[in-house]
Parts: C-alpha cells; sequence; structure tokens
C-alpha cells in the first residue's frame, strides 16, 4: 500500500518534472512588449530558482472561459529580492491571483509576468529588472 | 690575442653560467608567499568596493544601439542578423547553455549581481549568477603565462593606479562571446585582449571602462563603460544562482528521496507552456 502510493507520488512529481523547462539566460523578445494582457486564476505552481523563476497559473482571460494552465515566466531570484521586493514565499501554490503579463508572440499560454496581484489582499509584485538602477533601493517604497 | 682569448673565454663561461641559471629557474617552482600583517594593512588603503553592485541593464540596451564595437564586415553581417531575428521575436540563445556568459560578455552584458573580494595580491569578483562567474585578479605583480591554458575568463592582472584597478587580460578561450545584448554578439576567434579600468564615480557607482582588442572580429579597440550600482543592505546579499538548475525540477525517486530529475531543453531557452 504505502510502496504504491510512493509509486504514485513519484509518478506524479515526473509528470511534474516534465512540465517544468529549462530557462537558462536568454533574451526576451519571444514576449510581445507590445502587448499586456491579464489572467485570474490560482497559482498552481511556483519555481523558485535560477537562472529564471517560473509561475504556473491555472486561470482565464475573462469570466467564463474554460481555465487553463499557463506559465509566467520571470527574473532570477535574486532580482526579484532587489527588483521587486519579492522573497521566495511571496507568491504560493494555491494563492488566487490575477497576472499581467507580456504574452508570448507564438501564441501559447505564456508570457513574461509584467505584475502580480494577490486578489485577497491586493499586495502586488512586479519584475522590471531595471527597477534596480539606483544605489540604495531599500529607500523605495512600494507604488 | 691572448686577451681576445679571455674575451672568448669570459664570454662563454657568462654564457653557461646564464644557462644554468635559466635552467635552475625553469625548474624551481615559483611559490607564493604567505601574506603578511603589512599586506594585510595595505588593503585597508584600498577604495571600498564592498556591497553588491547591481548592473544599468538600461544603458546595456542604450548602448546596443549607440555604441557598436567596430565589427569586421563578417562580424557585421552575423550582428545584423542576430538583431533581425531578435527583432522578429526570435532572439539567439546565446547564453542558455548554462556555460560562463565569459570574458567579455560578462562584464558587457550581465542583467546579475556581483561582488569584490580584495585579498593580498588578489582582487577577485563573483557573479551572482552562475556559480562558474568568477574572476580571479593577481594583483602581485606577476606577468601573464608565455603560453596561458584558454579559459573562459581568461588570466587577468591587475595594479592599481590610485583609487582605479587597472586589469589586463589575455587567454580567453576564442568562442567567448563579445556581446552587445543577451541575443547579439560575435565569438571573438582568438587573439583577444582586454584592458579595464575599474573605478569608483561618487559613492555608489562603479564603472568598468573597458578597452576591446579582438583582431579577429573588430577592425580597431573598441571602448565602452559599464556602471553598476551598489547596494548595502542585508535584504539584498548575493544569492547562489545555478544556472543548470533551471534543467532540472525536484522529483522523488521510487523510494521517496528528494531528487532532481532532468527536464526536457527548450533550444530558445525559455518556457513552453502546455499543449
Amino acid at each position: 500500500m504505502k510502496l504504491t502510493t510512493l509509486t504514485r507520488l513519484a509518478a506524479f512529481f515526473i509528470a511534474l518534472s516534465a512540465s517544468a523547462l529549462a530557462l537558462a539566460h536568454h533574451a526576451t523578445t519571444m514576449f510581445d512588449r507590445d502587448k499586456v494582457i491579464t489572467i485570474t486564476g490560482v497559482v498552481k505552481e511556483v519555481q523558485w530558482t535560477n537562472p529564471h523563476v517560473g509561475i504556473f497559473v491555472t486561470g482565464t482571460l475573462k469570466d467564463g472561459d474554460t481555465p487553463a494552465l499557463w506559465i509566467m515566466e520571470v527574473s532570477s531570484p535574486g532580482n526579484l529580492t532587489r527588483a521587486g521586493g519579492w522573497t521566495r514565499n511571496s507568491i504560493k501554490a494555491g494563492d488566487k491571483v490575477s497576472v499581467d503579463f507580456y504574452p508570448l508572440r507564438n501564441g501559447n499560454k505564456g508570457g513574461y509576468l509584467k505584475k502580480i496581484t494577490l486578489t485577497d489582499t491586493g499586495k502586488f509584485y512586479t519584475a522590471d529588472i531595471r527597477a534596480q538602477e539606483s544605489p540604495n533601493l531599500e529607500d523605495r517604497e512600494q507604488k | 690575442m691572448k686577451r681576445k682569448m679571455l674575451s672568448l673565454l669570459l664570454a662563454a663561461g657568462f654564457g653557461l653560467a646564464l644557462a644554468n641559471a635559466t635552467h635552475a629557474q625553469s625548474t624551481k617552482p615559483v611559490i607564493n608567499p604567505p601574506p603578511t600583517t603589512k599586506d594585510w594593512n595595505n588593503l585597508a588603503k584600498l577604495p571600498d568596493w564592498s556591497g553588491v553592485w547591481n548592473p544599468k541593464i538600461s544603458d546595456q540596451d542604450k548602448q546596443a544601439k549607440t555604441n557598436m564595437p567596430p565589427w569586421t564586415p563578417a562580424a557585421n553581417e552575423l550582428i545584423q542578423y542576430q538583431l533581425a531575428e531578435e527583432k522578429a521575436g526570435r532572439p539567439p540563445p546565446l547564453f542558455v547553455n548554462c556555460l560562463p556568459e565569459s570574458m567579455p560578455a560578462w562584464m558587457l552584458v550581465t542583467h546579475n549581481a556581483m561582488e569584490v573580494l580584495f585579498t593580498p595580491g588578489r582582487v577577485t569578483l563573483l557573479g551572482e549568477s552562475d556559480g562558474n562567474r568568477l574572476r580571479r585578479i593577481y594583483t602581485d605583480g606577476r606577468p601573464h603565462p608565455e603560453d596561458p591554458d584558454p579559459t573562459f575568463h581568461g588570466h587577468s592582472i591587475g595594479k592599481w593606479e590610485g583609487d582605479t584597478l587597472v586589469v589586463d587580460t589575455v587567454g580567453v578561450v576564442p568562442q567567448a562571446y563579445i556581446a552587445i545584448s543577451e541575443a547579439a554578439g560575435v565569438p571573438n576567434n582568438g587573439d583577444m585582449h582586454i584592458i579595464e579600468r575599474i573605478h569608483l564615480v561618487g559613492k555608489n557607482e562603479l564603472h568598468d571602462d573597458l578597452e576591446i582588442i579582438a583582431p579577429n572580429v573588430l577592425t580597431k579597440p573598441w571602448k565602452t563603460t559599464r556602471i553598476y550600482f551598489r547596494q548595502r543592505a542585508r535584504q539584498y546579499d548575493i544569492v547562489e544562482g545555478v544556472c543548470l538548475e533551471g534543467s532540472f525540477a525536484p522529483g522523488k525517486d521510487k523510494r521517496g528521496n528528494d531528487i532532481f530529475v532532468p527536464v526536457e531543453y527548450d533550444v530558445g531557452g525559455n518556457l513552453i507552456p502546455p499543449q
């Protein structure tokens, strides 16, 4: 019985792994910077890893749509900490969120995260790495 | 006649002595002496480069448009192709293989923070991402090796001119990019030489004035300055940044142990949403 559970667990995690893809250093023009679209939904998984953080959200573009899994790519943990005041636990699986993002040009369900808002509290996080461009970042306040 | 013989003998003797000395030198290992108290105390006289330095990326963006390296025609053709691809939404994946960004691309196009350590006889640059982003700059007066083993960051020697660290780098692998962005760069193709003058501007900006001499891809030396901002808040301390981490996902083996499971690579390096 216990073994079955473990096997199931293993299968689950391997399936989960297969959906996670390598995020090495790359430029971001595969995302359309001229468009910002928004989805609302629930966070399925957060991969707080280098070189790029990935956030999986099951959500919809508008009410009535069938929820689908979207992948939001962001910068690195270090950059998010300095640029947007993130921590590893800022966004967690199960959180209700709305996400503003630059969509993938190829039309697939993914994009580069611009802003993520926790719908329950209104607390939000941005991901503009150029927001680091001054010394003593701790002096900033959330705008 | 007698004097001539004497001179010849002397010259021969001198020659032998010189040969012996050379021989002795080549077999005797060069020892790095242990630092003295004075060596440690002298570090206090150096400018304060402590803290975390994060790059001015918007200036990198700007220079990609306003300060193009003097490419050879062949290098320029590659750059123009890459720029067109990037504009079309297909950015060339220069750095997605997780090899080091290398010199000089690390200094030129990094999006990640770094820190600088001073120890006797050496300045060390440590990049946040990746673990393999590391430069050792020897300030103990040594010369470059005659034939250095090519490495991703090359062999660097430095000397202080006042509060400016002047760094001379050779021996970089020919595959290392001279990059103007994460999506546009040309391999240096060998024989590259980099001279840097690193110094503070004001209290909290570090400038790296680079001169890149790469005769196989540049028609003349290229100069550029790259800017870094200082952070002192502990919340912004450098974190570990292993690039290959993104190529694996946490999983479990059949015994329930936590393991890393390789994930399939997207050649563009970006996430592929589920279909």
